[in-house]
């Protein structure tokens, strides 16, 4: 057990010893090293001023620098990792092209989001294929700019794509990479004091010392961090252990099973958005548009299939498509497995079927056929990198003119995710007309009671519980032609 | 960089002037390595302390006490400061004193400061301010515009703009419409927050570092609170990370913050306000209800118009009464008034004091016009009459030469929007487009379409004539470089590398000569807020007066040195180009720069100079409703086109045209970043920006989580942006025109679109609509309750009724 963090920060090789573990990661470049290019407006993950590189070693091949909101990473998680900050792109004065580029297109103003832009867009350039045009809107939709209008930095951006991946020589990997590979199998156990209070986090390499752990009442079990380090920002959350689980490989992974009744996605609960987008839009493309919503990238690199089923949010955006699909959740503890259906998870508001000493180890969701119509609907106020207002997921399998059968489930309308079943046995059996979904949309009205709250009005989210089918209808009858 | 060791270029007449080249923002490099400090990233003093605030947690009622002791316990907790440890003045506020530096015996607003702590640590602080008790009676907050009336709460007299006999025009016309037209406010989303460092000086002198546009009224009200002179405090800003209005006053408080505790310490003090803690605490743009009324004939021309407005004005006057004044003075926006009666009110109502916001009252101006617009051509179309909005508009617009005097007397001229109306109209295929739309709107089942113009003319001057005002520094050192301190504060929008430019060029220098300084009240005094989009105007003018000073006296200097060989001294000739000082007559006696100011030291002429600009316009009488407030009009206009999804009311903005009249531009970069900028903020605050309050005054919506700008994915996919080519703004700087504030409200277009759309269902919809004009907003629109909602019956945003309901 390793009591101290090992990482590298642009190529400056670190140590950390004691509750300065505990820090955000922001807060620690900030504070500590006195890197205050990286700068902070939300600390909620919200806008991406944040934004740093962080590479994890690996044991073959180059390094991938993602891009990730250093405010709510804490910085137990990037041991073993190197992270490169706005401070460090440049090399001896000269400036990364996307700085240079971002200088030629006045893609600054008041330069206070322009740090994470510069390491947003440097992330890009460096994992984008080569000669592969990338979308910017899409690209940059975790960081927010109030001044420019976005427009100029898109041109920086089309002027610096153009340019070689700068990371790829602007640091010697062999050093870090060899150390970092070691440093990232061995399991952790941090203590120290942050403002007065004794903390710890316990950072096992293996499943069953991950499970060991959780044996332990006080231990705050913590994946990708992107809501905990939103709550410790707020100070709504102040653990004194936590369990961390991000180099527990048994926990990570992702795979199509195929089998004669059809194809299963079996992920790791640690399957991050980005690895989720990338087998989706090849096995699951209804599903891309929604996770492509999901955050922004700095939020889908790090943020977990797995820390959005257990944070049990009623407006997770993943979790309407797992109730349609049927997914079943395996869970373990010292003692075993075993597997629920996915509906049958959610007690109440954040109230699991999830024993203090299990954890969530594989995620199985059987994939639609092509015989099913698929539609995942997300509203919110903004397209990108906002909370759902409401969220639903519609599968429906046609026989010619009927309705055979009907899945949905919608979010953002109660305490939990809800499986509409009264809205369902609606559509059962009935013929696919526009008067069968206005009449499934009145039964799905008097099946919910949502809120009212920030994000929208019980009226709002009723109309919506209504529109959603009839949009489906349409969609399906315009498609059709 | 280069500094001084530039070479001047070979002949002064191959000198490229910087004046109209895009060259790259003053601190770029700064802003792309990171290296470029706001206040929160200045290194800490040893001695330094954490600032903060004890929020008022209710939106009105009486303090019986505040229980100070187990905060006081906490270990690390250096001070805690409620009203009554205030040394002088305990109110403030830039028109009207009326706003408490700390709540005193009643509290306004939810957020209002109410004790100030002072910790060594972050931790010392949260945990201080948790264990604050504020022992408050509860008392019924005035939330709405509608209750402020009915209990006639308000603050400033009422205000009234007029021409002819607007009710009996209206009377005689053909046609009449009448309605209530609401927009809300808007949050600024400055991406650096409120923050300010305070150390004292010698003798009791107090040095604040502030994040301000408006570092005079800083230095003022930290002297009035701390009961000393003016000359004892000093308020220097380098850069804010964004103001857009929301840093003109409301960066006072947080001076004043960190400014207590420095006087009463002696230590050095810090404030950075938390995201949550800003968004509570700090004013807006203000919400507006506007009823009106209008009469016009069966072409869409308007002959009678009333507007009467109210705005949410918030617990304290900030610059409420300004802002109406300029609302009131732009609801005519293009368009000939010939009988017109405009009235203005400010509400006072528990919420944050409403406060500047880029159009300072000027985007709730022209939103009710346009929407007005929007309704003389339903109204007509219903009739079965073939007119386009913007056939009404362009019937409408000012005229050349004739119809050209606005409701307060003052004559346009230089009006080009007529033509750039019609050129936009054409370059962007409007009428086409339109017809394409209509019909598409008719068949499509999922996508409703959307697509409007609009003609934009923006006063420029403070319609406070006092404020039109501004000095500069300039000093030239004996190597030919120049340092310059102007009151203008560097908010991102550019002024340090406009007046970089005009002065490089006064001198006939590479840019990189010249440097900006940080901006402090020590070297610039008695300076106004840098708004009103005036920063170049002002501060630029007074620079180049102070080059053309220096310039006068190296002139008067070197022109006998540069006589002989039968021409006479002749300082006329003296120019200054490409790094040279010469002989205009004969360019090849010369002298560099930087050795001619070294050899003018020497013979001790003064190579600094203290310049004074003030914009030469009469002025603007409030009482009267009458004058000549401006100096001269940024004019434009903007197409947008949408598309919302029938079901769910997504709005999508698909493509913008925008051209723009910004005169003779000083740096075109520069100035395409401040209309492509303002443009999308303004699209924020008609679209997707909602500020959501409970029912007890509690702002909802207080982070970026909640309240949502517009994201790069929201930027139309096709945005077409033109400078229209104008180059008769001879009396301004450079022969510029300002540029800050008038694009954002080019983005009305983009509400405008949204209503056309709805009106393409019906005109019940159409007229529903309020501004934002949010998914929420659009889909109650489209499924609202049957009927024309604005008849002055109590509705309202969907945000603001939280249901879907007409009753408040």
């Amino acid at each position: 057990m390793r009591d101290h963090l090992v990482l590298w920060v642009n190529g400056v090789r670190r140590e950390v010893r004691g509750g300065d573990a505990f820090l955000t990661l922001s807060d620690w470049l900030r504070d500590r090293l006195g890197l205050v290019g990286t700068k902070i407006m939300c600390a909620e993950g919200d806008c991406g001023a944040c934004t740093v590189l962080v590479a994890e070693p690996t044991a073959t091949g180059r390094p991938r620098y993602l891009p990730i909101d250093s405010c709510i990473r804490f910085l137990f998680q990037v041991d073993g990792c190197h992270v490169v900050t706005v401070d460090g792109l440049a090399r001896d004065g000269d400036l990364a092209p996307v700085q240079q580029a971002m200088i030629d297109c006045h893609g600054s103003q008041c330069g206070f989001c322009t740090p994470g832009f510069v390491m947003a867009l440097a992330g890009a350039c460096h994992a984008r294929a080569a000669g592969e045009q990338l979308d910017w809107r899409k690209e940059l939709a975790g960081n927010l700019c109030r001044c420019t209008g976005y427009v100029s930095i898109f041109e920086a951006a089309d002027g610096a794509g153009r340019e070689a991946d700068w990371l790829a020589t602007r640091f010697a990997d062999e050093a870090w990479m060899q150390e970092g590979v070691r440093r990232r199998r061995e399991s952790l156990a941090v203590h120290g004091h942050l403002d007065g209070v004794a903390m710890r986090a316990t950072c096992p390499a293996s499943l069953d010392e991950a499970l060991a752990a959780r044996m332990e009442p006080e231990a705050r079990v913590v994946a990708g961090a992107t809501d905990l380090g939103v709550l410790w920002n707020k100070r709504k959350l102040r653990p004194r252990h936590w369990l961390d689980l991000s180099r527990v490989s048994e926990l990570c992974g992702i795979a199509v099973e195929e089998s004669t009744g059809g194809s299963t996605l079996l992920a790791g609960p640690l399957a991050t958005w980005t690895d989720m987008l990338r087998v989706c839009s090849e096995r699951c493309g209804e599903a891309v548009a929604v996770l492509e919503s999901f955050g922004g990238p700095q939020i889908r690199h790090v943020g977990t299939l797995g820390g959005n089923i257990v944070n049990g949010s009623p407006i997770a955006d993943s979790l309407p498509l797992l109730f349609v699909l049927e997914a079943t959740l395996d869970l373990a503890s010292a003692a075993g497995t075993r597997s629920v259906p996915i509906h049958s998870f959610y007690k109440g508001y954040k109230h699991l079927d999830l024993g203090g000493d299990e954890l969530l180890v594989r995620v199985r969701m059987p994939l639609p056929g092509p015989d099913s119509l698929l539609r995942l609907v997300k509203v919110s106020r903004r397209r990108d990198l906002d909370i759902s207002t409401f969220t639903s997921a519609i599968l429906v399998r046609r026989s010619g003119d009927r309705i055979e059968r009907a899945r949905i489930a919608y979010g953002g309308v109660g305490p939990t995710v809800v499986r509409m079943h009264d809205t369902e046995a609606t559509l059962a059996g009935q013929p696919f007309t526009e008067a069968t979904f206005r009449r499934a949309g009145d039964v799905a009205a008097g099946e919910i009671r949502p809120l009212t709250d920030v994000r929208g009005s019980a009226d709002y989210r009723l109309e919506l519980a209504r529109s959603v089918l009839l949009k489906f209808f349409h969609e399906q009858t315009v498609a059709v032609g | 960089m280069s500094g001084p060791r530039f070479q001047p270029v070979a002949d002064p007449k191959a000198h490229v002037p910087s004046v109209g080249r895009t060259i790259p923002h003053d601190s770029a490099v700064g802003h792309v390595t990171g290296a470029a400090a706001y206040i929160a990233d200045v290194p800490r003093r040893s001695d330094e302390l954490v600032v903060g605030f004890v929020p008022s947690p209710l939106a009105s009622g009486a303090i019986r006490s505040i229980d100070l002791a187990a905060a006081r316990s906490v270990p690390g907790v250096v001070d805690l400061v409620t009203a009554d440890d205030l040394p002088a003045a305990k109110v403030w506020g830039p028109i009207i004193q009326d706003e408490p530096i700390l709540a005193a015996s009643e509290v306004l607003y939810v957020g209002q400061p109410v004790v100030v702590i002072a910790a060594e640590t972050q931790a010392a602080l949260e945990e201080a301010r948790r264990l604050v008790t504020l022992d408050i009676v509860p008392a019924e907050p005035i939330l709405s515009i509608e209750r402020a009336i009915e209990l006639g709460r308000f603050i400033g007299t009422p205000r009234r703009i007029a021409r002819g006999d607007a009710s009996a025009a209206i009377a005689a016309a053909p046609h009449r419409l009448a309605g209530v037209f609401h927009s809300l406010g808007q949050e600024h989303l400055y991406l650096e927050a409120q923050a300010a460092l305070a150390y004292p000086g010698e003798c009791g002198q107090i040095v604040v570092h502030s994040s301000t546009q408006g570092p005079t009224e800083t230095q003022h009200v930290v002297a009035d609170v701390l009961g000393l002179g003016m000359h004892e405090v000093v308020c220097i800003c380098k850069r804010m990370g964004g103001g857009f209005g929301g840093k003109e006053t409301q960066g006072v408080l947080p001076a004043v913050m960190a400014a207590l505790v420095a006087h009463r310490t002696g230590r050095a003090a810090r404030i950075v306000y938390v995201r949550e803690d800003d968004m509570a605490s700090t004013g807006k743009r203000h919400a507006y209800r506007c009823a009106w009324e209008v009469g016009f004939d069966d072409a869409g021309r308007i002959l009678g118009y009333r507007v009467d407005f109210h705005s949410a004005g918030g617990a304290a006057a900030d610059l409420s009464t300004s802002i109406m004044e300029r609302s009131m003075l732009h609801v005519d926006n293009a368009y000939w008034l010939p009988h017109v009666e405009i009235h203005g009110r400010v509400c006072r109502t528990n919420i944050a004091p409403a406060t500047a916001f880029r159009g300072f009252g000027g985007p709730q101006g022209m939103a009710v016009t346009e929407n007005v617009i929007q309704e003389i051509t339903t109204h007509l179309r219903g009739l079965g009459k073939g007119v386009s909005a913007v056939d009404v508009q362009r019937l409408n617009l000012y005229g050349v030469g004739e119809r050209n005097v606005t409701p307060y007397g003052q004559t346009i001229r230089g009006n080009h929007v007529p033509e750039i109306v019609d050129t936009l109209r054409a370059t962007c295929d409007f009428d086409h487009r339109l017809a394409t739309i209509e019909a598409a709107n008719t068949r499509d089942s999922l996508v409703l379409r959307g697509l409007a113009l609009m003609p934009v003319k923006f006063g420029i001057s403070f319609t406070a004539k006092f404020l039109n005002q501004g000095n500069a520094l300039v000093n030239v050192y004996t190597d030919g470089t120049v340092q310059v301190s102007t009151g203008g504060t560097e908010m991102g929008q550019g002024l340090n590398t406009k007046i970089k430019q005009l002065v490089a060029d006064e001198f006939g220098l590479p840019p990189a000569q010249v440097v900006l300084m940080p901006t402090s009240t020590e070297k610039n005094c008695n300076t106004s807020p840098t708004a009103a989009s005036a920063g170049t105007d002002l501060n630029g003018a007074a620079a180049v007066q102070a080059c053309r000073e220096i310039k006068a006296r190296i002139a008067a200097w070197v022109a006998p040195r540069f006589a002989g060989d039968g021409l006479g001294p002749a300082a006329e000739h003296v120019g200054f180009a490409g790094g040279w000082v010469f002989d205009t007559r004969r360019p090849e006696t010369r002298i560099p720069f930087g050795e001619l100011c070294n050899g003018a030291r020497r013979e001790r002429v003064d190579l600094g100079a203290r310049a004074f600009y003030a914009t030469p316009i009469a002025g603007f009488d409030a009482e009267q409703g009458r004058g000549e407030p401006f100096f001269y009009y940024t004019q434009g206009a903007a197409a947008a086109e949408v598309r919302i999804d029938r079901f769910t009311g997504d709005l999508v903005v698909t493509r913008i045209d925008l051209l723009i009249d910004i005169g003779r531009s000083i740096n075109p970069g520069v100035d395409r970043g401040q209309v492509i900028g303002g443009f999308v903020q303004g699209m924020g605050w008609v679209t997707g920006e909602c500020l959501v309050y409970d029912e007890r005054g509690r702002l909802l919506s207080d982070s970026p989580t909640t309240y949502k700008i517009p994201a790069a994915s929201d930027v139309p996919a096709d945005f077409r942006c033109d400078f229209f080519p104008a180059d008769d703004n001879v009396e301004n700087v450079a022969r510029s025109k300002a540029v800050g504030e008038p694009p954002l409200m080019h983005a009305i277009c983009v509400w405008s679109a949204v209503k056309h759309a709805l009106g393409c269902v019906s005109p019940a919809a159409a007229r529903r609509l309020c501004l934002p004009a949010t998914n929420e907003e659009i889909l109650r629109a489209l499924r609202g309750p049957a009927g024309p909602a604005d008849d002055g019956g109590g509705w309202g945003h969907s945000a603001e009724m939280r249901s879907w309901d007409r009753a408040r």
